[in-house]
């Protein structure tokens, strides 16, 4: 039996137009304008930080300085207390070790001509 | 001076030696003003006291004996109490209000720039100080000048 096979075939006339192309909407501004934008905002925060800084290196600096300013003041009255009491010290001394002969009241235990702050806390004994 | 470690073998209670100072330093008074009323009038006591003091650290340099220096630090305190009674003379009501800020400001002094423009205006017209901060940039203004700055825009008030 001879007969025509049926086979898949195109359609009459003509295939509609293949739609390959993607209609996005619009997304924003392009990535040019974004990295100019995200440029200028570091530049601004980086600016601001950059002068806070200055300010706060300069209140450092002020607060140093009225420091400094009553370094000498603290320092004379705090002489003058350690003065008198390593005076008192001494005097307390020579009279505790006046029976001793040979005994230097007031001698540094160290082997130097140079002035050594005292590590232990000057008191007054309690039976004094 | 309560409890130190590595001390307990001496007294806790007993630290005050009651001694009066040797004859020639017995007439030297001390300045008994608290810490906010010294940070107030620092730089003004740099600039009314600033040769004295630059004398008495030069000879703490050659020998740190406190017998050393008594001289120079006799002149320092008495400078200092000079200066104090002069701010109270002249400017008390800036002085006041300037260490009552710092007072309550953790002694900052970015937080008190209001109390101390008058103070420091007081001190130039009565004693033709200016305060200057050494080591500051010469031609950029200085910090306690600032028009808008960064730091010490919120201060406490109670």
């Amino acid at each position: 039996m001879s007969s025509i096979p049926t086979q898949d075939i195109g359609a009459p006339g003509k295939y509609p137009a293949f739609r390959y192309q993607r209609y996005l909407p619009k997304r924003g501004p392009s990535g040019a304008a974004l990295f100019l934008g995200l440029l200028g905002v570091v530049s601004f925060g980086m600016y601001h930080h950059l002068e806070s800084k200055k300010e706060w290196r300069e209140l450092k600096r002020e607060k140093i300085w009225s420091r400094l300013h009553l370094v000498p003041l603290l320092q004379a009255e705090q002489d003058r207390d350690t003065y008198r009491r390593e005076e008192a010290m001494k005097a307390r001394e020579a009279e505790i070790m006046k029976d001793v002969p040979g005994w230097e009241v007031g001698k540094s235990v160290y082997n130097t001509d140079r002035y050594v702050p005292r590590t232990v806390p000057l008191y007054i004994p309690e039976d004094k | 001076m309560s409890y130190r470690p590595g001390y307990d073998h001496l007294p806790r209670d007993n630290w005050v030696d009651p001694t009066p100072p040797p004859a020639h330093i017995q007439d030297v008074p001390n300045v008994g003003a608290t810490s906010a009323i010294l940070t107030s009038a620092a730089f003004a006591l740099g600039a009314h006291c600033g040769e004295y003091n630059e004398d008495f650290m030069l000879c703490k340099r050659d020998s740190a004996n406190p017998a050393h220096c008594l001289k120079e630090g006799a002149r320092v305190t008495r400078c200092s109490i000079d200066l104090l009674t002069q701010l109270r003379a002249n400017c008390l009501k800036e002085l006041s209000s300037h260490w009552n800020c710092l007072e309550l400001n953790n002694h900052e002094f970015q937080y008190c720039r209001k109390q101390e423009r008058p103070l420091n205006q007081c001190i130039f017209s009565k004693f033709g100080y200016t305060k200057t901060i050494p080591g500051a940039a010469k031609n950029a203004t200085p910090v306690h000048e600032l028009k808008k700055p960064y730091f010490g825009n919120t201060p406490n008030t109670f």
